[in-house]
């Protein structure tokens, strides 16, 4: 039963068993192999897979990453060693390390030349990067500490800032949480923690990272690869590998703390991670297999089992008009390649933050996906997996379609009420926090729904045939919206990803500003007030701003700042808007949901109305304005299977809000039953629609209610003939006389009109 | 007072005239009479039907007595005579007390079928006999003040016998009802789903039957089933009584026990067949009182329709639903002050009292959460029992097409003055008059009707009609111009019903 409307819905779990996994990497990669690099490096400030040749240096954007690439763009570069190469944030300087102990930096534009070099023997250049943080731009990490320096482009030097001393190991930073780790100790496990936020630089208490002893004088050291630095829902969490234990340990970075929260058991001597639209992926690298993780919840536990990472390709031919009428367009041609086993996660791999990896010997890069599909037909926690697909914002469009089919499936499979009650619950309580949080798909849904009449729209959907011929009427209902989406999204998938890593790439650089239902709850909070005090030219710490957490503040200065704009453009679009939405509105809801499995529920109807009950339970407990067409549907229901008391009562009490449709459907199913009538007659006259209600009136022969009723409410749009009518056909030459007479005195001019002398001579001949 | 139902198809043949008599009140009267009373009214209905052959006399008044009638099913009639009193209280509105014969036989009706399928049962007329002894003596038994039967008089007449009242609830806590109400629904497997209505306090939140069923099983449940018709030791607080707080102790022990063998024994020896003398039927009497009582599981329990041996299982009682002929299992569940009446279709188990243990434990797994949240919510909405007063208003707001009324409270009604009630008694006997009028000359039309008197207490008496819709209405310590008083009535309208009566 549930195969007719699912047809032109991706199925959830389509997927085989032979194409099992979660998680897959997409053909054919961005391709970066350039022949005589010294090498690969990846600037994750600025997004840029780098490949220094000779005296040249390649620069590949992967963001946004498409692997249809325009050759990469090139600079020159001074001959010699390059051991990290960084250009600045602005994109006008590239600055790279030669030694230990220098640094050369070059200005694109006019090719001019400065290093800056260690001023001690004794210590030695670790790295650098550039940040936005207002109080300098390039941090250098030194085995004796940090400088901190402003990039003097005139005087073509480097000012020392300040100047932070530690003992420093090794280091791990990433630009996404403008965090920098700094290691100390002869175990290398004591940490010293700063944050280069646009507010500031934040310095966090040492901590200590725990590691499990092997025996007793062999104290185990924690490399530099051992520990990552992971944002997810715009929080900055730490994952410490401890070999000797076989654990992998989760610190989250507070304010003022670092707490540990738990840990994950690993299967493999080699661990990898990257974070997905904030899920966490271990990837467990010998064991060729990545365990999915979403630490929105307090649950440490997997999302699902272990399955090994894919790689797939897209046959460019999956031209598909409407991701919601074509049946291809989400069967999604998957055909899996078939890349040599030995490939996926091969010697190359390097795993970059957050989700790329790069086959470094072959010279090929991927981003990593999520199979939504898979992941939510492997649980059968409904509300679990809604939650799940809900807070997923990279591939909204998909989320948002597998969480209509599921909802579509429920019902039709007749899950306990409970059941689909609390699917309804999460689905309403993400849509309405995506409303707080101005999100502006609804805009879109509501005017769209608001066009449409919705009588005959549950009429047409009655009379077409099959679902499928419903579903295409319906998409032409909605034409605008989805009609927009279907000639943006254009018949390739390829251009579908492009858009998508295209709004990848702004959610993770304004993941706190543009897209803040990105990131939920106490995040939320704290940060649009941050951002509207920045707004407002407050150059204020983030010690104002949040209160408990560690934000990734320094990410909204790239918002205002000119790098930001670029790609806001790029956001702002049409397109833009409407894929960043996952959240399902009540329009949505009726339309994809209750309106397609109307027809298969006939046969029971009695769950069909629970099923709305509940979803007008859970929508109401948030205030969202509902669909009158549900309404209309509701009433129709209860009226088809004669449960008129009950439909009273839904009326009486305003279950079913008073509007126009609902008013006129009542009039309609109340042909059968006086009283259901009589409601829709009352809900006129409550909504002040004067003109229906005195028309309805004259109809149903109470002409002279309707006249007094007339004259009270000033109504002069019903036409007399029609009262000299209804008193004529009354057989009352008493009430024919009176209303007449009525509009003789009250309507100028109508003794002149030839209704007065008809009806005159009638009322003579009469008497 | 006088009460007697017979059968205008019995007795045809002189010395078989005591056959016709179903039921007499009292029932020491002597046979010769009970059957002048009942050939009185057999000659007046058999008279006026040569005039009006629809719709035979509904009331005869005569100097002293005053002969009220009401065809209950076709050929049987109910016919209720009261002395007229110049120095007592005793002035009623015929319609209400046809009122009381209405009301009664729609509660028998409901727990043992048709009078008429009854007789056809048994042609000799014992069963249907003892029925209605047990089942009108267990009924009237409420009407006694002391040991003098009360009806229902002028005092009364801002209230409508046999209706519903209901709750008004906010429509959040409407949809947590509605929500429970599926979980009702469903808690029974069967093809037909179960019905249910759900009471807080003394006033209906929800229903899922027909107006007439529900306003059937309300009456019963405001006089045996809601908590406060459960509290024992008190006075009944049914909207019967409420005006007219009796004691009602004192009517127990004085009143003759009822139903006990002696008497059945008495009734049957009228019995004109043979073979039938004090056999005694088993005869469960839904009316009787003090015989529900709440259960642990919060399901309230009764031994009236019979019990098994040990009396752990007591017979669940059953009721005839008029909409859909169905007989249905009558469950109740009470939280509080919720009231859960839950209708179970006989005919979905065929194991009826396995069946309905079972379709219990449904509702206690899947439905007492809801339950507790349903019964919070509304007793924080809960306004008390001078939740519906309107200040300067007395009131009485009916809505004849769902069989639902509300009306000042019976407290507050008192407080207005004797000849205040009168006339407004008056008015509605007026009222009656011409609805029936109007429905006599075209059933599908409704008049709307507007009166407005002032009465020499210097009230305001009125009453408005229009669509189904009444509202009768008492205005004193009020301005004397007629526009006040319109405008009263408009504001009354505008806030109270929806702009119901604002017509002009």
């Amino acid at each position: 039963m549930s195969g007719k409307v699912s047809d032109d819905q991706p199925r959830v779990g389509f997927n085989g068993a032979g194409a099992l996994s979660h998680v897959y990497i997409q053909h054919p990669p961005l391709t970066c192999s350039i022949s005589g690099a010294r090498g690969l490096f990846y600037d994750d400030g600025n997004k840029l897979l780098i490949a220094p040749v000779l005296n040249e240096v390649f620069s590949w954007k992967t963001s946004p990453f498409t692997s249809f690439h325009d050759a990469p763009s090139s600079d020159t570069l001074g001959e010699g060693p390059v051991l990290s190469i960084r250009y600045s944030l602005d994109g006008k300087v590239i600055a790279v390390q030669r030694s230990n102990h220098e640094i050369e930096f070059r200005n694109r534009e006019t090719g001019e030349c400065f290093s800056q070099r260690c001023t001690s023997e004794s210590e030695g250049i670790l790295g650098f990067f550039w940040t936005d943080c207002p109080s300098c731009d390039l941090v250098l990490i030194k085995t004796s500490g940090l400088d901190l320096f402003s990039y003097e482009a005139e005087l073509k030097k480097l000012r020392l800032v300040e100047a932070k001393w530690f003992n420093v190991s090794w280091y791990v930073y990433t630009h996404e949480s403008r965090m920098v780790l700094l290691s100390t100790g002869m175990q290398c496990k004591s940490f010293s923690a700063l944050q280069f936020s646009s507010g500031g630089v934040i310095r966090l208490p040492r901590f200590e990272m725990t590691m499990t002893k092997a025996e007793a004088n062999n104290k185990p050291v924690l490399d530099a690869d051992d520990v990552h630095i992971v944002t997810i829902y715009g929080r900055i969490y730490c994952l410490q590998v401890d070999r000797v234990g076989m654990l992998i340990y989760l610190y989250r970075f507070y304010r003022d703390a670092v707490v540990q929260q738990g840990s994950f058991p690993m299967y493999s001597t080699k661990i990898a991670v990257s974070v997905v639209d904030n899920v966490l992926l271990v990837h467990q690298v010998d064991a060729k297999v990545v365990i999915l993780y979403d630490l929105f919840a307090n649950s440490r536990a997997p999302i699902s089992a272990p399955l090994p990472l894919l790689s797939r390709s897209l046959p460019r031919v999956a031209a598909s008009s409407s991701q919601i009428c074509s049946p291809q367009a989400l069967h999604m041609e998957v055909t899996e390649v078939s890349v040599d086993e030995g490939k996926i996660y091969g010697d190359g791999w390097t795993f970059l933050v957050p989700d790329l990896i790069c086959d470094v010997t072959h010279g090929m890069l991927w981003r990593i996906h999520l199979d939504l599909e898979a992941i939510a037909a492997s649980n059968s926690e409904v509300p679990s997996v809604l939650e799940f697909l809900q807070r997923r914002r990279l591939e909204s469009k998909k989320g948002k379609q597998l969480c209509l089919v599921i909802m579509r499936t429920i019902i039709l499979e007749r899950r306990p009420v409970s059941m689909v009650a609390q699917a309804f619950d999460v689905l309403v309580s993400s849509f309405a926090h995506s409303m707080k949080s101005g999100n502006i798909c609804t805009d879109r849904s509501i005017s769209s729904g608001s066009e449409r009449a919705p009588t005959s729209d549950i009429q047409d959907a009655g009379i077409s045939g099959t679902a499928a011929n419903e579903a295409i009427s319906r998409v032409k209902m909605h034409g605008k919206s989805i009609g927009k989406e279907s000639t943006s999204v254009v018949d390739n998938e390829a251009l579908n990803l492009d858009m998508a890593s295209l709004i990848n790439n702004s959610s993770s650089l304004f993941s706190d500003s543009d897209e803040p239902s990105a990131h939920m709850d106490e995040f939320q909070s704290g940060n649009q007030h941050n951002l509207t005090a920045k707004e407002g030219g407050e150059n204020q710490t983030s010690t104002e701003t949040s209160a408990t957490d560690m934000l990734p503040t320094p990410l909204q200065s790239e918002v205002l700042g000119a790098s930001g704009n670029a790609l806001d453009s790029n956001t702002s679009g049409p397109q833009g808007s409407q894929v960043a939405c996952v959240a399902i509105s009540p329009d949505e809801m009726f339309s994809f949901v209750f309106a397609l499995v109307e027809d298969e529920m006939a046969g029971d109807p009695a769950y069909l109305c629970a099923i709305i009950v509940e979803y007008l339970r859970s929508a109401t407990s948030e205030k969202l304005r509902i669909p009158p067409n549900l309404y209309v549907m509701t009433v129709q229901l209860l009226a088809r299977n004669e449960r008129y008391a009950e439909l009273a009562l839904f009326i009486i009490n305003k279950i079913l809000e008073p509007s126009k449709e609902v008013a006129f459907q009542l009039l309609e199913s109340g042909r059968q039953n006086f009283l259901i009538r009589k409601l829709g007659l009352d809900m006129l006259r409550q909504l002040s629609l004067h003109h229906d209600y005195v028309l309805i009136l004259v109809q149903d022969g109470y002409y002279l209610e309707a006249l007094r009723y007339a004259r009270k409410n000033k109504v002069a749009t019903v036409r007399p003939s029609l009262f000299l009518e209804a008193a004529l056909s009354s057989n009352d030459s008493q009430h024919l006389a009176a209303v007449l007479r009525f509009f003789s005195d009250f309507i100028p001019g109508f003794k002149n009109t030839a209704d007065h002398s008809m009806y005159c001579r009638i009322l003579n001949e009469r008497s | 007072m006088q009460l007697c139902i017979f059968d205008l198809r019995r007795g045809q043949h002189e010395g078989q005239e005591l056959d016709k008599i179903l039921f007499f009140f009292p029932a020491d009267c002597s046979f010769s009479m009970q059957l002048s009373v009942i050939g009185l009214s057999e000659g007046l209905i058999t008279f006026t039907r040569i005039f009006s052959p629809e719709a035979a006399c509904e009331v005869i008044e005569a100097e002293r007595h005053s002969h009220v009638f009401y065809q209950a099913e076709p050929d049987i009639w109910m016919v209720m005579v009261v002395e007229k009193n110049k120095e007592s209280e005793a002035v009623w509105r015929s319609a209400a007390v046809q009122g009381v014969l209405k009301e009664v036989h729609s509660l028998f009706t409901m727990f043992h079928g048709s009078v008429r399928a009854l007789l056809e049962k048994q042609p000799d007329g014992g069963l249907a006999r003892s029925h209605l002894y047990s089942f009108i003596m267990d009924y009237l038994n409420d009407f006694f003040v002391g040991k003098k039967l009360q009806l229902p008089s002028f005092r009364d007449c801002l209230r409508e016998r046999g209706t519903i009242q209901m709750l008004t609830i906010g429509r959040e806590a409407a949809i947590e009802v509605q929500s429970l109400v599926r979980v009702l629904e469903s808690s029974c497997s069967g093809n037909t789903p179960c019905n249910s209505l759900i009471l807080f306090q003394d006033l209906l939140v929800s229903t899922t039957l027909s107006p007439d069923d529900t306003a059937n099983l309300f009456t019963y449940a405001v006089l045996r089933l809601t908590p406060h018709a459960l509290s024992y030791n008190m006075n009944s607080w049914s909207y019967l009584r409420k005006g007219t707080a009796a004691s009602h102790a004192t009517v127990h022990s004085s009143l003759p026990n009822p139903g006990s063998t002696s008497e059945e024994f008495q009734y049957s020896s009228r019995d004109t067949s043979p073979g039938r003398q004090g056999s005694g039927y088993q005869v469960p009497r839904p009316l009787k009182r003090d015989k529900w009582s709440k259960g642990k599981d919060g399901f309230l329990v009764t031994d009236i329709w019979g019990s098994d041996a040990g009396c752990l299982n007591c017979a669940t009682p059953t009721v005839w639903l008029q909409q859909t002929g169905e007989c249905v299992y009558l469950s109740i569940y009470q939280h509080k002050n919720l009231t859960i009446i839950i209708l179970i279709p006989v005919s979905s188990f065929i194991n009826g009292e396995q069946g309905i243990s079972w379709v219990k434990q449904q509702l206690l797994q899947n439905a007492s959460l809801k339950i507790l949240k349903v019964e919070e919510r509304l007793s924080r909405g809960w306004g008390g029992e001078n939740a519906y007063h309107v200040s300067g208003y007395r009131y009485l707001l009916a809505d004849n097409d769902r069989n639902t009324s509300r009306a000042s409270p019976p407290g507050k009604v008192t407080t207005l003055a004797k000849k205040s009630l009168l006339a407004l008694g008056k008015l509605r006997e007026e009222v009656d008059l011409e609805k029936g009028r109007a429905k006599r000359d075209d059933p599908g039309h409704e008049k709307d009707l507007e009166v407005c008197i002032r009465a020499n207490n210097n009230a305001w008496i009125i009453a408005r009609s229009t669509r189904g819709k009444e509202l009768y209405m008492v205005l004193e310590k009020a301005n004397e111009t007629l526009l006040y008083a319109s405008d009263a009535v408009e504001q009354f309208s505008n806030r109270y019903c929806d702009g119901t009566f604002s017509i002009d």
